[in-house]
């Protein structure tokens, strides 16, 4: 009987209650796709700020203090402290090994050019490992500078006993000694092929790189690195960050510690390579938090001002649902029914109208979010899968909330007196 | 008579004519935020990559060691910001130090990011160091650095994660004085604004021939990226928002007539012609219309600025996250959603006939 109520209600005026359902679809479509766009922005813009390259510096321990100029050394040459390259591997076996989106272990030397110091740069280019775990991961320079312009190509280091003599000139350098991609140009008395010029207008461009084995041959360091580039997506530093770790109680700790702040990352770095200290690069890796935080902040407000708005919808049209039917509420009631039937007979019918305008809207939301993340970001965003239950449930709450105060009111009048059309 | 009709309207449905207005001066609300954070969040955003500092780097091209000290001011002609940077190697108790001279006061803007214990610029006679300095001479604030030829008082220490860590900075001329160069830097760094970018490197190039005028890629195109991308979501999310919210204002102005249908039947009975009622019912959509908007654009200005001074409050000083031009649009959008779904229900006016409605079918 009851459930039949409902169904005869619902299929008498199935034009009004398309209408509720619509309206409700609306507002939760409106959440739905705010929500899911804020809730993966960050990484999303986390990714791009990547472009701006490393945002961690791992060097030795050093006894002595590096005197350089532009990448030129004017220490007179004496003892120099390394990190082994084969224990760089280690930087991906870190906690937030996931979070280190590339890095690059390289060597400095300078050589004589026409009579000029250049500072020659021995790297990682593009080099695919075995991690810990079995997976296959990639490090070296594109890892970590993946946007820099290259006219010509970049070096191949796949085979690490392969001799090819490649080098790769940085802009300023290619300018001054007139070299374009596939000229020759010589280094430590060797020719060497100039594959690609790279412009980045930092001074990258007055080096010279070439391939480490390359540089460590050529200058008879074998399996030493001078320091890693890192480049890790991290959490934008908050007051909890800034605290020194040493003086944290053990709970303190813990959270630092599983946290992505760019400080636990770079102490998970030294814990794995004990002879070297990783320090933040804070030109890119304080501003970083910094952009990453407004937009965040940004989104989450906007998101919340279309929350409050969109239940402010829901609730209406419910509450407008009821007042039109008050006249069905009051010969309800003078045919016997008590106040509770009717209360759960309409708490029902809003509650379904709500389940079902949820479910409209949440799918079209998703549709839209995802449609965002595919126009601004070109991939697809990753929404939480409880989004969409959640919304649902938060829609029939509003709606029934809604419809709640609305209904009281049409309970306790008297039926005669909304009968006779008067109030 | 017609305003008399049309305000009677209005106080004999003041409840449900209440929660229409609500959901239409919350739509309001919500275009007028959300327009208003999105007109000016290009340039909210670009402030935030100031931070970054120089994207232009001036540097010396062939076989010349500096460039010329002109160009801080050519650049700053520009509209832009510069600070010239020397740097020599000097001698701390018998060992080589590299030393670092730059305008304190104009590099200050391009240094935002160095984390400085105490002060950030020196004058004569004082110096700043980095922290590797500091930790390996076992230095403290306002102890000597024996630098030869230029002791100085030690008032900051700085890391910056960068080449800084590694050195002496000290007053550009003190610098220039222990390199030997006169009217000389070793580089200039310039931060123009992301959007004059282009214009003034070339400006800058076609100015100082004999100089290397450099983009920095990765924080120029960084930045153009991003703020690129915030404000596309941004514009998509907006754009979403406002279809969605029209939608459910105009179904709203339907609901309005459309449950009316006894009272065009009693109206029509009584020889009320259909325009006169259709304009009736226009008038009161748009006074509906009017209000709500304008009690949306004043929530929504509020929101706005409530936004823009807990994100961006280093910009509020400005008055910014309030756009007061988007009234107009708006106003204009409610309005004409209001009269167009008015008018598109009120073509049931003249389908309707009297004896049918009335009778109850």
């Amino acid at each position: 009987m009851f459930l039949r109520f409902v169904s005869q209600s619902i299929r008498r005026s199935p034009r009004r209650k398309a209408m509720t359902v619509a309206a409700v679809a609306m507002g939760t479509a409106v959440a739905t796709a705010m929500l899911g766009v804020m809730l993966d922005i960050g990484d999303r813009v986390n990714r791009e700020l990547r472009s701006l390259g490393a945002n961690l510096m791992v060097t030795p321990k050093a006894r002595s203090l590096p005197v350089e100029i532009g990448g030129i050394s004017y220490r007179p040459v004496s003892s120099q402290d390394y990190i082994p390259e084969d224990q760089v591997k280690k930087i991906k076996s870190t906690f937030w090994q996931l979070n280190i989106t590339g890095f690059a272990p390289s060597m400095m030397a300078s050589a004589s050019l026409n009579g000029r110091n250049v500072p020659v740069e021995g790297v990682w280019f593009r080099r695919r490992f075995r991690g810990a775990d079995g997976s296959m991961l990639e490090a070296g320079l594109r890892t970590v500078n993946g946007g820099w312009k290259v006219d010509g190509r970049w070096i191949a280091d796949g085979n690490r006993n392969d001799d090819a003599r490649d080098a790769m000139l940085g802009g300023a350098v290619a300018r001054r000694l007139g070299l374009k991609p596939g000229d020759t140009v010589d280094l430590f008395g060797q020719p060497f092929t100039v594959a690609g010029v790279v412009t980045t207008g930092g001074e990258e461009e007055d080096r010279i790189f070439v391939r480490l084995e390359v540089l460590q041959r050529l200058v008879n360091r074998p399996g030493q690195v001078d320091a890693v580039q890192v480049g890790a997506l991290t959490k934008p530093e908050d007051e909890f960050a800034r605290k020194d770790p040493t003086k944290m109680t053990q709970k303190e700790y813990d959270r630092w510690y599983c946290t992505p702040y760019i400080s636990s990352i770079a102490h998970q770095i030294e814990e794995v390579l004990p002879m070297a200290v990783a320090r933040p690069i804070w030109r890119v890796a304080d501003n970083e938090g910094k952009v990453l935080g407004k937009i965040r902040g940004l989104m989450l407000l906007i998101t919340l001002a279309a929350l409050a708005s969109a239940g402010l919808t829901v609730w209406s049209v419910m509450a407008t649902t009821v007042l039109e039917r008050r006249g069905e509420i009051a010969i309800m009631q003078a045919t016997g029914a008590g106040n509770g039937l009717v209360a759960a007979l309409f708490s029902t019918e809003v509650a379904l109208e709500g389940a079902a305008g949820g479910l409209i809207g949440s799918w079209v939301g998703l549709l839209m979010a995802e449609w965002v993340g595919r126009a601004v970001f070109q991939t697809s965003l990753e929404i939480p899968g409880i989004l969409g239950p959640v919304v649902v449930g938060a829609a029939v709450l509003a709606s029934v909330a809604g419809a709640a105060q609305p209904l009281r009111r049409a309970l306790m009048l008297e039926p005669a007196v909304t009968l006779r059309g008067g109030e | 008579m017609f305003w008399n009709f049309v305000l009677r309207a209005v106080q004999f449905r003041k409840r449900r004519l209440a929660l229409a207005f609500a959901a239409l001066a919350v739509s309001a609300t919500l275009a007028t935020a959300l327009f208003s954070v999105y007109s000016d969040i290009e340039r909210k955003m670009r402030v935030q990559f100031r931070g970054f500092g120089a994207n232009i780097v001036i540097a010396p091209a062939g076989g010349a060691q500096t460039v010329p000290l002109a160009a801080v001011g050519l650049a700053e002609r520009q509209g832009a910001v510069a600070a010239p940077f020397i740097y020599t190697v000097g001698r701390v108790e018998g060992e080589p130090v590299v030393v670092a001279g730059t305008d304190f006061r104009r590099a200050g803007p391009l240094t935002n990011y160095w984390r400085v214990d105490a002060a950030r610029a020196a004058a004569t006679g004082e110096c700043l160091v980095g922290s590797n300095v500091a930790a390996h001479f076992r230095l403290k604030l306002g102890q000597k650095l024996e630098l030869e030829g230029a002791p100085c008082t030690i008032r900051g220490i700085v890391s910056s994660g960068g080449a800084e860590d590694a050195q002496a900075i000290v007053p550009f001329e003190i610098a220039a004085r222990l390199a030997g160069v006169q009217d000389a830097a070793s580089l200039v760094q310039v931060r123009a604004d992301g959007e004059r970018l282009e214009s003034v490197q070339a400006a800058l190039a076609k100015a100082l021939p004999g100089a290397d005028v450099r983009l920095l890629h990765a924080v120029a195109e960084t930045e153009a990226n991003v703020v690129l991308k915030v404000r596309s979501t941004l514009f998509l999310l907006t754009a979403l928002i406002l279809a969605i919210t029209t939608l459910c204002v105009s179904s709203n102005f339907s609901a309005l007539v459309l449950e009316r249908s006894k009272e065009i039947g009693i109206l029509k009975a009584i020889g009320a012609a259909e325009r006169k009622i259709a304009a009736l019912f226009l008038s009161e959509s748009l006074i509906l219309g009017v209000v709500s908007a304008a009690v949306g654009y004043g929530v929504g200005l509020a929101v706005a600025w409530w936004i823009g001074r807990q994100i961006f409050p280093e910009s509020a000083a400005a008055g910014v996250g309030v756009n007061y031009g988007v009234f107009l649009p708006v106003t204009g959008v409610t309005l004409a959603m209001a009269a167009v779904a008015t008018l598109a229900a009120a073509a049931r006016i003249w389908r309707i006939r009297p004896a049918v409605i009335l009778r109850g079918e």
